[in-house]
C-alpha cells in the first residue's frame, strides 16, 4: 500500500471524525438549551471559556458546558455489575459507535479538500443507499448486546424493546427511500443528491413529501428520539439498556446515539433535501456537459456545499429537538400498530402512486403535470386519512357497573 | 499486496469467528461470533467488488438472520444466558463425513478446472448491470420469488394467529 493512499485516506477519514463529534457537543448544548426553554427552565448557562480566569464571567452562553461534561465523564467510576458478562459488557458501547461512523462516509459531503481523493470517489459507491441501511442496521445489536450483558432486567426489557422497534420502523424507513431511487433510478447517494440540483428537491413533490414524513417518523424510531425512546424510557425501566452503564462507556453510547441522528439526517437531506444544493451552490453539471464527473458542483466559494448541507441536517435535528420536548412518550401496542398498520401501508401505497405519477409525466405538459400531481397528493392524503380512521381505537364512554 | 494482506486477515477472520460460534456453549455469544464471521465476509465481497452482494450479505445475515436468531434464543426458556451443560455430540464422526462431503462437492468443479481461466476481468458486477438483468430477463423469477415470500409471510402471519375458539359472545356482536 502506498504511502499516498494512506494519505489521502487519512484527508478523507478525520474530518469526518473531527467534525461529527465537534457538532455532537454543540447539538448537546443545543438539545439542552432547547428543552429548558421549553420547560421554562435557563439550562446550562455558567461554563465558561474553561482553564482560564475567565471561566465563570464570560460564560457564553453556557457553550462550555459539553465539554466539561466529557471530563466529568472520564474520571467517573467504571462500574460493571457483578453478574455481567464484561467482554460484551465493553463490546457493546463500542459496536454503537462504529456503525453510526462508518456510515457517514456514504454520504455526499463534499469536502473543499476531497475534490479529487481516490478514497472519497471509492466511497461513493452505487449502492451507497443500500449499505446505509444494512449499516445502521447493526446498531440494533449494539442495544441488544448491552441490555443483554447487563445481567438487569429492565436492561434486558430495553434492549428487547429497542429491537422489536427498530426491526419493525425499518422497514417503513427503508420503503419510504426507495420512492427517491425509483424517481432517480439510481442508488448512488451522490447522484441522487445531484438529481435534485436547484430546487428540484424531492419534498417538493407529493410522493416525496410523503416519504420524507414517513422516513422522519421512522428515523425517530430507528434513533429511539421522543417520542419513541421506549427502549430507554427513565420512567418506566430506569434508561434501559444504559441502566448499568457509566462514565466513559456511557458518553460513548451517548456519542454515538447523536452521530447516528446525524447520518440518518444526513441520508434525509440526501435524499428529500437536495443534500448541498442552496443558494450559491451550482449542481448538476453533468447533465449540462460542464463537467464529466458524477458528483461535482460549483459554489461561490469552497465548502458552501458543505455549509448547506450542515444547516440542513441541524434544521432536522432542531424539530426533532422540538418534538422531544412536546410529545410524550408512545405506549409499546401504539408503536407496534403505528409502524405496521400505519406507515408500511401509506408507504406501499406511495411507491405505487409515484411509479405510476412517474410514468404519466413521461411526456406530459405542465397543466397536465399539476393534475397528476394535485391526484397524488390527494390519494396519499385520503389514504393517510382513511388509515387514520380505521386504526382509532374503539373508545366507548366509561360505563359504570357499581357506582353511580 | 495489500489486497492480499487484506484477503488474508479476513480470512482468518471469517474461520476464527466460525470456530468460536461452533466452540461456544453459550449461545449469545455463539451468535455474535457467527456476526462476526458474516462481517468479515461481507468484506471479502467488497474486496471482489461485490458491492451490491456485500450490502445484502451485512443487510439480510446480519441484520435479519442474526436479529432472528438472537430472538429465537431469547424467546427459548433454559438456553438464555450462561449454560454449562455439556452439549451431547454423538454422532460427530458421521456429522463430520457429511460436512467433508459437502465441501468436496462444492468445490470439486473449481478443482476440476485447476488452472483457473482468467475470465474475471470480464464480468462486470455494477449494481446498475444487476438492475438491469434483474428487471429485464429474470423478471418472472424476481416475481416469482416475490409471490414466494409473500406467501411465507401470509402463512406465518396465520400460524402465529392461532386456531381461534369461536366464542358465544363474539358471535352476539
Amino acid at each position: 500500500m502506498s504511502l499516498d493512499l494512506i494519505r489521502d485516506i487519512l484527508i478523507a477519514t478525520v474530518p469526518l471524525l473531527v467534525i461529527f463529534p465537534t457538532l455532537f457537543a454543540f447539538t448537546t448544548w443545543l438539545e439542552r438549551k432547547a428543552l429548558a426553554r421549553i420547560q421554562n427552565r435557563v439550562g446550562p448557562d455558567k461554563v465558561g471559556v474553561p482553564l482560564t480566569r475567565y471561566g465563570g464571567r464570560f460564560s457564553l452562553f453556557g457553550l462550555g458546558q459539553p465539554l466539561a461534561d466529557g471530563i466529568k465523564m472520564l474520571f467517573k467510576e467504571n462500574i460493571v455489575p457483578r453478574g455481567a458478562d464484561r467482554l460484551f459488557h465493553l463490546l457493546a458501547p463500542i459496536l454503537a459507535l462504529i456503525p453510526a461512523m462508518l456510515v457517514l462516509c456514504f454520504l455526499p459531503l463534499e469536502f473543499p479538500w476531497t475534490k479529487s481523493l481516490l478514497p472519497v470517489q471509492a466511497f461513493l459507491l452505487d449502492s451507497a443507499v443500500i449499505f446505509f441501511f444494512a449499516i445502521t442496521g447493526l446498531n440494533t445489536l449494539a442495544v441488544f448486546m448491552a441490555g443483554w450483558a447487563s445481567r438487569n432486567k429492565y436492561s434486558l426489557l430495553g434492549g428487547m424493546r429497542a429491537v422489536a422497534q427498530m426491526v419493525s420502523y425499518e422497514i417503513p424507513l427503508v420503503l419510504s427511500a426507495v420512492v427517491v431511487v425509483m424517481m432517480v433510478g439510481s442508488l448512488n447517494a451522490a447522484e441522487i443528491a445531484n438529481a435534485q440540483a436547484g430546487w428540484d428537491w424531492f419534498v417538493f413533490t407529493p410522493w416525496g413529501l410523503a416519504a420524507f414524513v414517513i422516513f422522519f417518523i421512522a428515523a425517530l424510531a430507528e434513533t429511539n428520539r421522543s417520542p419513541f425512546d421506549l427502549p430507554e424510557a427513565e420512567s418506566e425501566i430506569i434508561a434501559g439498556y444504559f441502566t448499568e452503564y457509566s462514565g466513559f462507556k456511557f458518553a460513548l453510547f451517548f456519542l454515538g446515539e447523536y452521530i447516528a441522528i446525524f447520518a440518518i439526517s444526513g441520508l434525509a437531506v440526501t435524499l428529500f433535501l437536495g443534500g448541498g444544493s442552496g443558494p450559491g451552490v451550482a449542481m448538476n453539471l453533468v447533465d449540462q456537459g460542464l463537467a464529466t464527473e458524477r458528483w461535482v458542483t460549483v459554489s461561490a466559494f469552497p465548502g458552501l456545499a458543505v455549509i448547506w448541507f450542515l444547516v440542513k441536517i441541524f434544521a432536522i435535528i432542531a424539530v426533532m429537538i422540538w418534538l422531544r420536548g412536546t410529545l410524550p412518550r408512545l405506549r409499546v401496542d401504539q408503536l407496534m400498530g403505528f409502524a405496521w398498520k400505519f406507515l408500511l401501508p401509506l408507504s406501499i401505497l406511495n411507491i405505487i402512486v409515484a411509479g405510476f405519477a412517474w410514468h404519466a409525466q413521461q411526456q406530459a405538459s405542465g397543466t397536465v403535470k399539476a393534475i397528476i400531481w394535485v391526484v397524488c397528493l390527494l390519494i396519499l392524503y385520503a389514504t393517510a386519512k382513511g388509515l387514520d380512521q380505521l386504526n382509532r381505537p374503539n373508545v366507548r364512554p366509561r360505563e359504570y357497573k357499581y357506582a353511580e | 499486496m495489500s489486497e492480499q494482506i487484506a484477503f488474508w486477515m479476513l480470512s482468518a477472520i471469517a474461520v476464527l469467528g466460525a470456530l468460536v460460534a461452533v466452540r461456544k456453549r453459550n449461545l449469545i455469544h455463539g451468535v455474535f461470533a457467527l456476526m462476526i464471521f458474516f462481517a468479515a465476509l461481507s468484506v471479502l465481497f467488497l474486496l471482489l467488488l461485490a458491492e451490491f452482494i456485500a450490502a445484502v450479505q451485512i443487510l439480510v445475515y446480519i441484520g435479519a438472520v442474526g436479529i432472528l436468531l438472537l430472538f429465537a434464543i431469547m424467546l427459548t426458556e433454559r438456553v438464555t444466558g450462561d449454560d454449562d451443560r455439556r452439549m451431547t455430540s454423538r454422532g460427530w464422526f458421521w456429522g463430520f463425513a457429511v460436512a467433508a462431503a459437502v465441501f468436496v462437492i462444492l468445490l470439486l468443479p473449481v478443482i476440476q478446472q485447476l488452472p483457473s481461466p482468467e475470465a474475471a476481468q470480464t464480468i462486470d458486477p455494477s449494481v446498475k448491470e444487476l438492475g438491469h438483468k434483474l428487471m429485464n430477463p429474470y423478471v418472472v423469477t424476481l416475481e416469482v420469488l416475490a409471490l414466494l415470500l409473500t406467501a411465507a409471510l401470509i402463512g406465518a402471519v396465520t400460524a402465529a394467529q392461532g386456531v381461534r375458539m369461536p366464542k358465544e359472545e363474539d358471535s352476539q356482536e
